[in-house]
């Protein structure tokens, strides 16, 4: 272990267990997840950063969205966020969820993924190199130890505008809110 | 095979016209009401396979076109004789003010869900088709958005550039 970081571990070791132990939900949007396999499998090996793959939401803190997102598809990533426990971080890898990038004018993805879930990292280029998911979960972990990886307080906090977007454009939400919304109407009918 | 096929197929139908492209690729284009004939005759001829089903906006001749893709699978790709599976791509125009068309389903069961996409993409109603629900999209498009006069740069201005930001991008 090194040295210097005792006095993190000693100050608060819950916040280094749980950084050192990314646990990235396989969930594939796009043609980036092409990269996540090689990742996670003896080419590259993930898990010498700690990060190893689950199968469901409930288990995972880490979030890696590849690739666009099309309307259908943000449905399914607001689900699987919100299901996610915390403390729980999300980092957009490729430029089309930053912007749009080579659909930038398609009619079915959408352009700002951080408009409907809160992002705590990015990763630019069209595809990045694997090495570039090590660079981020390193500087992940600088975030997490500055306490600037706070999607999910954010998420918290905005939780009406965030949904409010999230209706904007995908219509009536099937499920409850995951935070009180409280002088809305349509709270009240439920 | 390649031969006689042209000339059984010119000599059967009145209104189509037969180009070879390559070797083991032929074109056949004809009229809108005659294309389930041809589909069956080519049926019956042994291209048992329909690998595509898809359309074409041209604006500028104010029609669409759909392009059916036949093949066969028992003639296969051989090594030693060096003959090849033939593709025949059937083409037909249909007017885009009137865009309607009757389902192949009857021929080729698996044609149903290239007819729902082409339903919801370029807005062609297939006549008799038992199931033309949305397949992909989600929402409604006042003009099915692979028709050339959807403006996708005026969609997503008014749709996805509307939705504002939750936070400052300056952070």
């Amino acid at each position: 272990m090194d040295r210097n970081q005792i006095t993190k571990w000693l100050k608060a070791p819950a916040k280094m267990a749980n950084k050192y132990s990314l646990h990235a939900i396989y969930f594939c949007t796009g043609c980036g997840i092409i990269e996540v396999p090689p990742v996670i499998t003896a080419r590259w090996d993930a898990e010498r950063f700690g990060v190893i793959p689950v199968a469901t939401p409930r288990q995972a803190n880490l979030f890696l969205i590849t690739g666009y997102v099309s309307v259908k598809t943000l449905r399914a990533i607001i689900r699987t966020y919100e299901q996610m426990p915390e403390p729980k971080y999300t980092v957009g890898f490729g430029s089309c969820p930053i912007n749009g990038g080579m659909y930038w004018d398609s009619y079915n993805t959408i352009k700002h993924l951080d408009k409907y879930i809160p992002i705590d990292g990015w990763i630019a280029g069209c595809m990045p190199r694997p090495e570039a998911i090590f660079i981020a979960v390193t500087h992940l972990w600088t975030l997490i130890d500055k306490e600037m990886a706070n999607g999910y307080m954010r998420y918290k906090k905005n939780y009406k505008s965030y949904r409010r977007n999230q209706e904007m454009l995908l219509g009536k939400l099937e499920w409850p809110p995951l935070y009180p919304v409280s002088d809305e109407p349509r709270g009240n009918e439920q | 095979m390649n031969k006689s096929l042209r000339e059984k197929l010119e000599s059967t139908f009145k209104d189509i016209r037969v180009t070879v492209l390559e070797e083991n690729r032929i074109a056949v284009t004809a009229e809108s009401h005659g294309v389930l004939a041809v589909l069956r005759f080519l049926k019956d001829a042994g291209f048992d396979h329909l690998a595509l089903l898809s359309a074409v906006d041209w604006i500028e001749d104010n029609c669409f076109e759909l392009c059916f893709i036949l093949t066969c699978y028992m003639q296969s790709d051989d090594e030693v004789t060096g003959r090849q599976r033939l593709h025949i791509i059937l083409k037909t125009k249909i007017p885009r003010g009137k865009p309607q068309f009757e389902t192949i389903t009857r021929i080729f069961p698996n044609a149903e869900p290239y007819e729902r996409e082409i339903y919801e993409l370029f807005g062609i109603k297939f006549e008799g088709h038992k199931r033309l629900t949305p397949l992909f999209l989600e929402r409604n498009y006042d003009i099915p958005p692979f028709r050339k006069d959807f403006d996708t740069r005026k969609y997503v201005e008014e749709v996805f550039d509307k939705i504002p930001f939750v936070e400052s991008k300056d952070k």
